[in-house]
């Protein structure tokens, strides 16, 4: 059950990869927030009853809810593009997303000869989601993909704490605290358009600061 | 003691908050600083410790130390240039000094952290308190500059959780991250993900002392925000950060796994040398001329880190010198900008001619961190490159040099120019003479010029910290 709830966390990661419409990341990190959820529930191990209630909290109601429901808001309010021209055509996107996922758990099944206590599911799935959200960030263009390419790696390192909640459990809650980054874009892109912050703004006009290239 | 300096900071937040007043937030701050370099000297008498997660160690004291000279040195300019700067609300000055506040309280628990989870958590803390600094000019650049910082180092933030995460898996039956219980326990510790682990901190927390190639951040943050919080970045920001590299480098030394630090850093320091030299030759912005040459300077101190042996001793001269003179560098390019209106290296003439308190200000920063002696610089630098002969590494030490010269020699053309020259720029603004805005840079010149004796107390307080890591 965990094994299977695990591949469907990384095939979204697929799924996204060769997508440009932006409702799709959205849907992509309700679903992984409800996966992590059934997660923490189902592969807690002793964890106390309020870590247990507060990562429950976190990631049904924050990572699965909250989170997405604000980023449809700042969609609609800020009237982006629903389509992104992403650097890499889709079809290669997903090709090199399948072939991350093929390196992640090579790395995996490798690294279980030099440590044992490994769990290789975990962390091939993990350790592709976090290069994923990487590659997100780096092949699109708008601020909000970025953002969301920020989320899904946090989901990913989410993902691979709790692969060791057994022994560490405070471990999980303190990644929690990178959601404190989210709260803050999601602020600032919320109220930026009052401002003079826009949240469609593409990052290849973020220029001004540079040395002179003459 | 420690209980004061991680308290009073919250106390006076929210003092400051009821208070909306420009002053009462800039005294609050420098009462605040007060408090800390008083404390600071108690604890190197005597140390201390607050609750089991924070204490001081004769690493720590170091760094607590060169934070609380500079945060009172710079809290104190910060009082004239707020008095200087016009057209902010009463609020948003009182949310600038909360956030300065908040930001070195948030670098002292970074520095008095004896768990490695708590120190990541502060160091989080730091990103965020000082955000709204750097964006505070409200400038479309102060924005993008904000946006890069806090993107960057989130990211970089993220990626050295991922290293935490890999320490504890190689844990085994050990699952305390207390850095005294991973000391013990370092040959335990599976080196597999030991090497991993260090991998990702050394980028993660890399990412917030500006090592190249994870600097991008850097110039524009240091340029764009008010040159107080530029001074608090460069000489304060930059050292916090390192001190985390520096505590999970130790684990690995006692791990057994030296080759591979130094390796690392050495990589690093290289990288941020070459990097600095590349970008800094054809700069035209003076404060971004100075972001660099601290990126040039973490350089250096990864570099004496990486070599061992004297090099770590002159890392944390380096390290102390540094902070100094960046932060009396950033204070003086504040007064600069506010004569000329124009951070631009080509706006600027006739410095000297101006205002002698600026201009020599101005050229004596320089000249210390140059490297000519009788600056500390000058005897960090020359360990290091001594080690590196010693050690038979030729061909790193003439790179050094060659590195070092090209930097000099870029910065030596820019700060001459500005010092020198015609005034040609029309008269933007008087030129503040308040005694607080030239007071601090001379403070921290002098202390300088006392460091280069090398007086014993300071020398004890170098060697406890190179010895303790």
């Amino acid at each position: 059950m965990i094994d299977f709830l695990i591949v469907l966390f990384g095939l979204a990661m697929i799924y996204i990869a060769g997508t440009s419409r932006i409702e799709a990341y959205v849907r992509a990190l309700f679903l992984q927030g409800l996966l992590l959820f059934v997660l923490v529930l189902l592969d807690h191990g002793i964890m106390r009853v309020p870590n247990l209630v507060f990562l429950s909290f976190e990631t049904l109601v924050i990572k699965a809810i909250v989170i997405p429901l604000f980023l449809i808001r700042i969609i609609h309010k800020n009237e982006i593009e629903r389509e992104l021209q992403p650097y890499v055509p889709n079809f290669y996107a997903r090709l090199v997303a399948s072939l991350i996922f093929g390196l992640g758990f090579y790395a995996a099944y490798w690294s279980i000869g030099k440590a044992p206590e490994l769990r290789p599911l975990y962390f091939g799935t993990s350790v592709s989601t976090i290069v994923l959200g990487l590659l997100v960030i780096v092949t699109r263009r708008k601020i909000i993909t970025h953002v969301i390419g920020f989320m899904l790696m946090e989901n990913g390192i989410f993902l691979m704490a709790l692969s060791i909640a057994k022994e560490m459990p405070f471990i999980v809650a303190l990644g929690v605290l990178l959601d404190l980054f989210v709260a803050i874009y999601l602020f600032g892109m919320f109220i930026g358009k009052i401002h003079d912050f826009d949240p469609e703004i593409k990052v290849d006009t973020l220029t001004l600061l540079k040395d002179s290239d003459k | 003691m420690t209980a004061i300096i991680l308290l009073m900071p919250l106390v006076l937040s929210i003092l400051v908050f009821i208070r909306k007043s420009r002053s009462f937030g800039g005294w609050c701050n420098v009462a605040y600083a007060g408090t800390l370099l008083a404390a600071s000297v108690c604890l190197y008498v005597k140390p201390g410790s607050f609750t089991v997660y924070f204490r001081t160690d004769e690493v720590s004291i170091l760094f607590l130390l060169i934070l609380a000279v500079l945060y009172l040195g710079v809290s104190l300019y910060n009082t004239e240039y707020i008095r200087h700067k016009n057209g902010e609300s009463a609020g948003r000055h009182a949310l600038y000094a909360v956030h300065l506040l908040l930001f070195a309280a948030s670098m002292v628990a970074v520095i008095l952290s004896t768990h490695l989870g708590l120190l990541w958590v502060f160091v989080e803390a730091t990103t965020l308190s000082s955000a709204y600094l750097i964006y505070f000019n409200r400038t479309e650049a102060a924005l993008e500059a904000a946006w890069k910082y806090i993107f960057i180092c989130s990211v970089g933030i993220a990626l050295a959780f991922v290293g935490i995460i890999f320490l504890s898996m190689g844990l085994g039956h050990s699952d305390s991250l207390f850095f005294d219980d991973l000391y013990k326990n370092a040959k335990n510790i599976n080196p597999f993900w030991l090497k991993l682990a260090l991998s990702f901190i050394l980028i993660g927390f890399g990412t917030k002392v500006g090592f190249a190639p994870v600097h991008a951040w850097l110039p524009d943050a240091h340029s764009e925000s008010p040159s107080p919080v530029s001074a608090l970045l460069s000489g304060t920001l930059l050292n916090a950060a390192l001190l985390g590299v520096i505590r999970v480098s130790t684990l690995l030394k006692l791990a057994g796994l030296e080759g591979y630090v130094s390796q690392l850093l050495l990589l690093m320091g290289f990288l941020s040398l070459f990097v600095s030299a590349v970008f800094v030759i054809r700069i035209e912005n003076y404060k971004r001329m100075l972001a660099y040459s601290s990126i040039e300077n973490m350089g250096i101190i990864a570099i004496g880190l990486g070599i061992g042996g004297p090099g770590v001793f002159a890392a944390m001269l380096h390290l102390t010198a540094h902070s100094l003179i960046k932060a009396s560098l950033f204070l003086t390019s504040g007064t600069v900008e506010h004569c000329y209106g124009s951070k631009m290296i080509s706006e600027v003439r006739g410095l000297l001619h101006r205002d002698k308190i600026t201009g020599w200000l101005w050229m004596l920063s320089f000249v210390a961190i140059a490297g000519i002696p009788p600056f500390p610089l000058f005897f960090s630098e020359f360990f290091i490159a001594r080690t590196l002969f010693a050690n038979g590494s030729i061909v790193y030490a003439v790179i050094f040099f060659l590195l070092l010269t090209i930097v000099l020699a870029a910065m030596a053309r820019a700060v001459l120019g500005m010092c020198f020259g015609e005034n040609r720029s029309a008269e933007k603004n008087a030129v503040p003479s308040e005694i607080l805005t030239w007071l601090p840079q001379t403070v921290f010149l002098v202390l300088l010029f006392l460091m280069a004796a090398l007086p014993d107390g300071l020398c004890r307080i170098l060697q406890n910290a190179a010895a303790g890591l």
